[in-house]
């Protein structure tokens, strides 16, 4: 009985204001797409940032005879420079593994990277490519000491690290994290207007039956809750049409992105998909509750 | 039944006020009209036994409950053993007969059973049978009136205000319209009636207060509405 008349009142009240409940209903559907965007693009990076964490490694090129570098000054290292140079590496904190690769594994590599390439592979000598050390690190995050460390040293060319290669892409991703979040928050700001306005609208119409169920007693819940079930109703639609917009953008947009980077270990879960739609979701409808309920108590006497 | 013990009501923005140290009893099964021109404070009375207003000073009891120490929370349980009924009728216009009725049960989550049983009841006491399916627009003002009476007896409350009922009947009609209130108070619910309309006031022979400018001129036992000379 009570569910049956409170459903036929949210009904009616959603009918009575079908355009403000389309507008509703879209602006949610919106801004809980880009909310959860935006989430996705943080644990995309989280993802990839541990990938990368794994392979990161810094290489020290050594010097070789006529390398460009001016800190090679024209000469190569000499073999007493190198074993100098390789205690220095393992003795400074935080490295983990050193590991020497000479000009023919580097020229393997280097047809490895560039096989599609092969103008450039063609083009390039095994003389070409310098000698160096590769260094893994216990932790990735810490490769500003490591590299200070090693820089500078006799024989030492250059020093790379190749977290600074792809340092780029993950800041485009951090700015697009944060553009999508802060359009999330600008339209669930107006989101939660909308709601106001719709349930103030709603509250006009049905003053007339309020006015006589505050009358003959009926509980503040009673008569509120018909209006904050349309706001709840209105979120959980705009909710799926997120939903939606959320899977669309996992299957044609960030597996495509990491397909693209190579990596397959890097791709979302449809389990993080699941978790962000729900926490979206639970977003969307705990906005759409504060927005009736704050608008209700201006605009309806209890 | 209904208690006020020295209530002073002013309403804001307004120095004179609406009701004066007002003390009246009404007890239980009595039959009130609230008589006094417009703007004496009959209105603000009727507000203040639903709690609508709260008095800037002195105590109201209402069913042996104090209103100023009543909760938010309980008024709506205070509402519903008070019935009312106005001069405007206040009928949902979507609704028939039986609907208005019953929407005044189903908002207080009676149990469809008992809807079913009680208002085609109630339709009955108020005169309306077979009317249940009418709409308000196909009624007359009298028969409007008696629909209000019906949703807000339906619920057996224990004390009935009406604010003018018969302010947009036609005194013929208006008979009518008294009939079913003296029906009601002979079930034992306590009636106040605030009203303009000398006629039916002399005619009942009823307790009668009169009010002028918020305070009390007037309190007969068997009284007409002009003064008593």
């Amino acid at each position: 009985m009570r569910a049956n008349f409170i459903f036929s009142e949210v009904w009616i009240g959603l009918r009575r204001n079908l355009t403000m409940t389309i507008a509703v209903i879209i602006t949610v559907a919106v801004g809980m797409a880009m909310l959860g965007v935006g989430l996705m693009i943080n644990s995309q990076v989280g993802l990839m940032k541990g990938y990368w964490d794994d392979k990161v490694e810094i290489s020290v090129f050594l010097c070789k005879k006529g390398t460009a570098m001016p800190a090679c000054n024209g000469k190569a290292i000499t073999p007493a420079q190198r074993t100098a140079l390789e205690a220095h590496i393992k003795g400074t904190p935080g490295v983990k593994q050193v590991w020497f690769e000479d000009e023919a594994t580097a020229y393997e590599n280097f047809k490895d990277s560039y096989s599609t390439n092969k103008a450039l592979v063609d083009a390039t000598r095994v003389e070409d490519l310098p000698q160096s050390f590769r260094v893994s690190l216990q932790d990735p995050g810490n490769y500003q000491s490591v590299i200070q460390a090693v820089t500078g040293r006799p024989g030492v060319a250059q020093v790379l690290d190749q977290r600074q290669l792809i340092a780029p892409f993950f800041s485009l991703l951090d700015t697009l994290a944060f553009a999508a979040l802060t359009v999330a928050i600008v339209l669930v700001l107006a989101a939660a207007l909308l709601i106001g306005n719709t349930v103030r609208l709603s509250a006009f119409n049905r003053r007339r039956e309020t006015g006589i169920m505050r009358l003959v007693g009926a509980s503040n819940l009673y008569i509120q809750l018909p209006f904050i079930m349309e706001g709840v109703i209105a979120g959980l639609v705009g909710g799926v049409f997120a939903a939606v917009i959320l899977i669309m953008a996992k299957v044609f947009l960030f597996d495509e992105v990491v397909r693209f980077f190579g990596d397959v270990t890097a791709v979302l879960s449809w389990n993080d998909l699941a978790q962000t739609i729900t926490f979206t979701m639970i977003i969307g409808v705990v906005i759409c509750i504060l927005a009736s309920f704050v608008t209700l108590r201006r605009y309806l006497r209890v | 039944m209904i208690h006020f013990d020295n209530v002073t009501k002013v309403y804001a923005n307004q120095n004179r006020p609406a009701l004066d140290h007002v003390s009246v009893d009404v007890d239980k099964g009595e039959f009130v009209f609230l008589v006094g021109p417009s703007g004496s404070g009959k209105s603000t009375f009727l507000r203040l036994i639903l709690k609508e207003e709260r008095p800037n000073s002195g105590a109201i009891h209402v069913a042996g409950k104090d209103l100023a120490r009543l909760s938010n929370f309980k008024v709506p349980h205070l509402r519903r053993r008070i019935g009312c009924v106005f001069q405007d009728f206040r009928l949902l216009p979507n609704k028939n007969v039986y609907e208005n009725v019953a929407f005044a049960l189903e908002v207080i989550g009676k149990p469809r059973r008992f809807i079913r049983k009680v208002v085609p009841e109630v339709v009955e006491l108020v005169g309306l049978e077979g009317k249940a399916h009418r709409m308000p627009d196909e009624l007359s003002g009298g028969e409007q009136q008696r629909v209000a009476m019906a949703r807000a007896f339906v619920n057996r409350p224990m004390i009935l205000l009406a604010d003018e009922p018969t302010g947009n009947i036609d005194p013929a009609t208006s008979i009518g319209i008294m009939k079913v209130l003296d029906r009601i108070n002979r079930t034992g619910t306590t009636v106040v009636m605030a009203t303009h309309d000398a006629a039916i006031v002399d005619s009942m022979r009823k307790r009668v207060v009169e009010l002028e400018d918020g305070k009390i001129v007037r309190d007969q036992s068997r009284g007409v509405y002009g003064q008593a000379y």
